[in-house]
């Protein structure tokens, strides 16, 4: 009987693939979000709306992570902007080689923005690097207000909180105020956007907050 | 929910290092999995035994080491073991608090014949 030490992380091979992406996208100059949420959060709805605004400024792309269907890459495309669909079959998350393959299709030169809109799910695509520069984390008011309880590894792994479709608040039991504490007990140094896109609410800070970053990775070397 | 590929990682990497160290027969295979690890250790034993099946390591025994959840204030420097993240540090109240250990997921050792 022979012991050999390893002391060797799991997901390694992930983590790999990620940070080969993460040099991809350093050398060109691209900023990566990753957008994660429950299914019905309005990831796409947002995208929607903040890429239309961004759109004819700068070069974006998007990967569009589902189970089933290419009817969020069309969305997507019907304003104007790339977009590239993964069906995962089953898989409840997206991993950093899908990533690799899909930009391989798009192409890594000259893109601005890549937004990788990761599959409907709080737990698993929390613990997959793809490569991204932030994780964004998306909440909406008809949501319980305790989901950052619930749920903490996505909101731990968060740069970004978005609570989404604020204009329901008059006719939910939603506390904004609980959502947010809990969401600062499990990381205070979250980024916290309150936004409706529906009415456009809070979406001009987001904007401002997306190009900052877009701008800020083009002059990191 | 993603038991089954971190069990499909474990198998891939035990296997790997045993064959490099001139091994055919795996014995034990024993992780480090943090308490924040989203990773359920009952169905990471199922999908370990079911995918092990038929390998070298059809008979080891899958030892799973629970890593708590530890936090140092970045205020006051005091450390401690937390149910969650994170509620206030227990010394000064403050909200910074890092963590030291509780995310891990990571193959320690295997033993080989």
């Amino acid at each position: 009987m022979e012991k050999i030490t390893i002391n060797q992380k799991i997901l390694s091979k992930n983590d790999l693939n990620a940070m080969h992406l993460r040099n991809k996208f350093a050398t060109n100059k691209t900023l990566v979000i990753n957008m994660m949420s429950s299914p019905g959060s309005g990831k796409t709805s947002f995208l929607e709306k903040v890429l239309l605004r961004l759109k004819d400024k700068y070069n974006i792309a998007v990967i569009e992570g589902d189970l089933q269907t290419e009817n969020d890459k069309q969305r997507i495309e019907a304003i104007g902007v790339r977009a590239i669909q993964i069906q995962t079959g089953g898989a409840c998350h997206l991993e950093a080689s899908e990533i690799d393959k899909k930009c391989q299709e798009l192409g890594y030169e000259n893109l601005d923005l890549l937004v990788i809109e990761n599959v409907g799910n709080l737990v698993c695509p929390a613990e997959y690097d793809l490569g991204q520069d932030i994780n964004i984390v998306m909440l909406s008011v008809t949501e319980g207000d305790d989901k950052p309880l619930k749920y903490p590894n996505i909101f731990f792994n968060s740069d970004i909180f978005i609570l989404n479709k604020i204009d329901l608040l008059p006719y939910v039991d939603f506390s904004v105020e609980k959502a947010l504490a809990n969401a600062r007990t499990i990381k205070n140094s979250l980024d916290i956007f309150q936004i409706s896109c529906r009415n456009d609410e809070g979406l001009d800070n987001l904007q401002a907050y997306i190009e900052t970053k877009i701008l800020a990775k083009k002059r990191c070397s | 929910m993603h038991e089954a590929s971190i069990a499909n990682s474990i198998l891939e990497i035990s296997i790997g290092t045993a064959i490099e160290n001139n091994s055919n027969k795996i014995t034990l295979v024993s992780v480090r999995i943090g308490k924040m690890a989203t990773i359920d250790e009952s169905s990471l034993r199922f999908a370990f035994d079911a995918i092990k099946e038929n390998t070298i390591a059809e008979h080891a025994v899958f030892e799973f080491n629970r890593v708590p959840l530890l936090g140092v204030c970045a205020d006051c420097s005091h450390e401690a073991e937390y149910p969650g993240y994170f509620v206030a540090c227990a010394e000064c109240g403050s909200m910074s608090i890092k963590m030291i250990s509780g995310d891990e997921l990571e193959i320690a050792h295997i033993e080989v014949e």
